[in-house]
């Protein structure tokens, strides 16, 4: 009898536990991705909760109006046309159509979901309406109207823009978007203009993702840059040959002159040799397959691939084709990272949120979203970069006068005649710590297409300073 | 010696009473629905009753009871909430349950005059646990169910009661084999049934009881270790389980598809925030099954998170309590059957509402005492029939010993 009842101790222990697991695990849960599960777009629950609330007002960080509401508590938008467009994907509209905008996201806010019950009750007996809590936001709104208007007319693609000390995000923009008075055919638009081409779409990098091989190369070999590279125009990896654009044979080179002139046997080299595991880790550590759970935003997670891992595949993926699939934003964050010393900041959206009594109620802490490299490398690897636009493929996001940093890319998709052009890239000063991502899809070679927005973007920038 | 077949809980059924007596008033007041108003009188009725007058006919422990009550007229009054139909059809199941309670009481009380009918329970459990392969129908993926003289029920949820009973008796006779042999031949037609959470339960239930009798620590590892090739197994050999597994890492992928159900009741948690939305106010309804496997996610749902931690608190209690009746048991049996019980409860309650809180898997377990279901309210309260019954054998034991006065005789 002594004995059952001193074993017995060990299983009331364990069952404990795994009953107070329960209470754990829920709080736990619920407190981290709570705000994540309650603004998605499956609970149905929500356009209740916004009844009788009249939603909170949204800035832009210079203090500009974006959205506000009539006393019926219906949205009202900025009158300039161009303005509402360039904006509707970070705000989104208030029946949800974009998926994860700020009007849905920040529902809890701009909704005043966490009012007390006291605030309810006297509301319920006075018949007025509550008034939920104002957002500033980290968007320029200059800057976002600026490039929807340099933005090829007839192409589909995306900008984003965000200072990488912080994270701040200063432009999201999605092309082609829609105007938030008109959304008559919007949902049914066969271009799908509601989807945000920062966040929730993914697609082949194409040769900025070099910048993540030569990353991968300096973090595995410590005399990477001792190191020179044959190129002789041709590259037979299997059954498949890996050639360079327009043909080029770039003869003996280093791995810095490589990136500057964007070689894709290099880069395949480099990708065979570091072999799939190492590359993975590599890619990994720049956030590529994690479930990116942003504060601010939801991103869709960037995919190494994990299937069909052979020789072919492999050597593809160092010059970035081959199954990849990332996000602009996460591409952007990548320039952030090698700019920020290989510290990558968690993107933000939101300065800060006050009640109607200017009580805060939410407000911007920068945060530490990865480390995805040393400084050291990540010196060496800016400095790669540096070169790209000195005297390498990326020469049209020159700006003088500013240290811009650089990658071209131009990704090849199937049944596309054109490749994607992709330009990402950041200006190395510590007054102006911005990074952008730009993609305009089917559009040509990335040096042509993307990195001549990127230079506007850069002088903008420069001029508002 | 503390004594707690006689501890007072008037402080837990006054409580009690007003929860139901508001809730119900609520209800009708909502939507001026009389049927809630007879509850609301009926219902706080019943509570007392079972909370106050039973235990003065039959000694059993009082604070378990009326945690117990508590649940199923909780259990009651959200399925009303829900739907009143199945509200009153649980209330039924609730009557039945008591009845069964009773019985099993009066089993464990009568034990010593019965044992004989020993072998016939472990055939007759082994012949009911073969029906649903025989004449059983299909329900979310397994055989479990049996129709017989139009009442559908699982043979499973019965035979839980059977299996405490059996393994008990046996290992307090030092009978491992046989013992295993019994819960191995239960646990191989769950298998073919396909009923895998249940299966898990009966497992870890013989595990825990074989450990505390023998102490064996070789037996407890390999039976952990069994438990995860088993999974390994079960994993492998079943598409369906490599979907719920699915469902479980990324519930976001397909929000709409597979895994609607989960993301609806997390979704529906969380709008219920610390407070609940308000009984009657909520929509748990959109989540599938909300009555039977989801019946936690309503009541979070409705009557918020800290309510939600409270339920999953008296689970806790209810467990603690009964291993303090296993405690205090004067044979091995006893010790036995009160901790078998209580960790019948505790583990079933743990993989219903880890599931619920996509903490683990869904599995088609029941929630104890809550979830809709005429099986599982009458063998969950079985089951706490059997708990009473120890703890009513401590009570008449606890008396001989004072009738004996300082002989210092131990059982």
């Amino acid at each position: 009898m002594k004995l059952i009842k001193r074993k017995l101790r060990l299983a009331v222990i364990a069952v404990s536990i795994l009953l107070m697991s329960l209470v754990v695990y829920g709080v736990y849960s619920l407190g981290v991705s709570g705000n994540r599960w309650f603004s998605s777009s499956v609970n149905t629950s929500l356009r209740k909760v916004k009844q009788g609330v009249i939603p909170g007002r949204i800035y832009d960080r210079n203090g500009i109006q974006l959205a506000g509401a009539n006393v019926k508590g219906e949205r009202l938008y900025h009158t300039d046309e161009i303005t509402r467009r360039s904006l509707v994907h970070v705000l989104g509209v208030p029946d949800g159509t974009v998926k994860n905008g700020v009007e849905t996201f920040m529902s809890y806010l701009l909704y005043a979901y966490d009012d007390s019950y006291l605030t309810r009750l006297t509301a319920a007996f006075s018949g007025q309406m509550r008034t939920g809590y104002d957002l500033r936001l980290t968007v320029s709104s200059g800057l976002s109207r600026m490039i929807t208007e340099q933005f090829p007319k007839d192409k589909s693609g995306a900008v984003v823009v965000m200072n990488y000390r912080t994270g701040e995000i200063l432009s999201l923009n999605s092309f082609p978007n829609f105007d938030p008075l008109q959304m008559e055919g919007v949902a049914t638009n066969p271009k799908k203009p509601y989807i945000n081409n920062v966040t929730q779409w993914r697609s082949a990098p194409g040769s900025i993702f070099k910048a993540v091989t030569m990353a991968a190369a300096l973090a595995n070999w410590p005399d990477a840059l001792d190191r020179t590279f044959t190129c002789t125009g041709a590259y037979q990896v299997g059954e498949t040959i890996i050639t360079d654009a327009g043909n080029a044979r770039h003869g003996e080179i280093t791995l810095q002159k490589a990136l500057a002139v964007s070689c894709n046997i290099t880069f395949a080299k480099l990708a065979l040799e570091l072999g799939d595991e190492q590359f993975r880790l590599a890619a990994q550590a720049f956030g590529l397959d994690d479930h990116l759970l942003f504060s601010d935003l939801v991103v869709e997670n960037s995919l190494y691939p994990s299937s069909n891992r052979v020789a072919k595949e492999l050597a593809w993926t160092g010059p970035g084709q081959s199954a990849l699939f990332v996000t602009p934003m996460h591409m952007c964050l990548v320039a952030a990272g090698i700019a920020n010393d290989g510290v990558i900041m968690e993107p933000k959206l939101l300065i800060q949120s006050v009640d109607r009594n200017k009580q805060g109620k939410a407000q911007m802490t920068p945060t530490v979203y990865k480390k995805a490299m040393t400084p050291q490398h990540a010196d060496v690897l800016a400095e790669a970069m540096r070169q790209v636009v000195v005297s390498g493929t990326g020469t049209r996001a020159a700006v003088p006068g500013l240290k811009i940093c650089g990658k071209t890319g131009s990704a090849q998709i199937d049944g596309q005649t054109s490749t994607n052009a992709w330009f990402i890239g950041f200006i190395d000063e510590k007054t102006l710590p911005y990074a952008v991502c730009v993609v305009v899809n089917d559009a040509g070679e990335g040096s042509r297409h993307a990195a001549p927005l990127a230079r506007q973007i850069f002088e903008y920038i420069k001029n508002q300073r | 010696m503390s004594d707690a077949v006689k501890t007072r809980n008037r402080w837990l059924v006054l409580p009690g009473m007003l929860f139901f007596f508001t809730a119900y008033l609520l209800l009708g007041l909502k939507e001026f629905d009389w049927q809630a108003f007879v509850m609301a009188i009926f219902v706080p009725g019943v509570f007392f009753l079972v909370t106050v007058i039973l235990p003065k006919l039959i000694p059993a422990d009082r604070i378990l009871l009326t945690l117990v009550n508590f649940l199923c007229g909780l259990g009651v009054l959200v399925l009303f909430r829900l739907n009143p139909e199945r509200g009153f059809g649980q209330a039924v199941n609730y009557a039945v349950g008591l009845v069964g309670m009773i019985g099993c009481l009066l089993i464990v009380r009568f034990w010593p005059q019965i044992k004989w009918t020993m072998p016939l329970i472990v055939i007759a459990a082994v012949g009911l646990m073969a029906l649903p392969l025989l004449i059983g129908t299909v329900k979310n993926g397994a055989r479990a169910w049996v129709r017989i003289a139009g009442v559908n029920f699982q043979p499973s949820e019965i035979i839980k009661v059977a299996l405490l009973l059996v393994c008990s008796f046996m290992l307090a006779r030092r009978m491992v084999i046989p013992t295993l042999a019994f819960a191995g031949v239960c646990l191989g037609l769950l298998f073919l049934q396909r009923d895998l959470g249940t299966a898990m339960l009966y497992y870890a239930i013989t595990l825990i009881l074989v450990y505390v009798s023998t102490g064996s620590l070789t037996f407890l590892s390999l039976g952990t270790l069994g438990a995860g090739a088993g999974a390994v197994i079960g994993y492998q050999m079943n598409t369906y389980v490599q979907n719920r597994v699915k469902i479980w890492q990324n519930p976001w992928d397909d929000p709409y598809g597979v895994s609607y159900q989960v993301v609806q009741s997390m979704v529906a948690m969380v709008n219920g925030g610390p407070w609940g939305t308000g009984l009657g106010l909520g929509s748990a309804k959109v989540i599938p099954e909300v009555e039977t496997d989801f019946i936690f996610a309503a009541v979070f749902h409705e009557f918020g998170l800290i309510f939600g931690v409270c339920v999953i608190l008296m689970f806790l209690m209810i467990f603690l309590r009964g291993v303090g009746v296993a405690m205090r048991a004067r044979s091995k049996f006893h010790t036995l059957l009160a901790l078998g019980c209580s960790c019948f409860i505790a583990i079933q309650t743990f993989v219903i509402i880890g599931g619920n809180i996509n903490m683990i898997p869904l599995t088609g377990v029941t929630l104890p005492f809550l979830s809709y279901g005429g099986t599982s309210m009458v063998s969950s309260l079985c089951i706490m029939g059997l708990l009473q019954g120890v703890a009513n054998a401590n009570e008449r034991g606890l008396e001989e010993d004072q009738l004996i006065a300082m002989l210092g005789e131990e059982s």
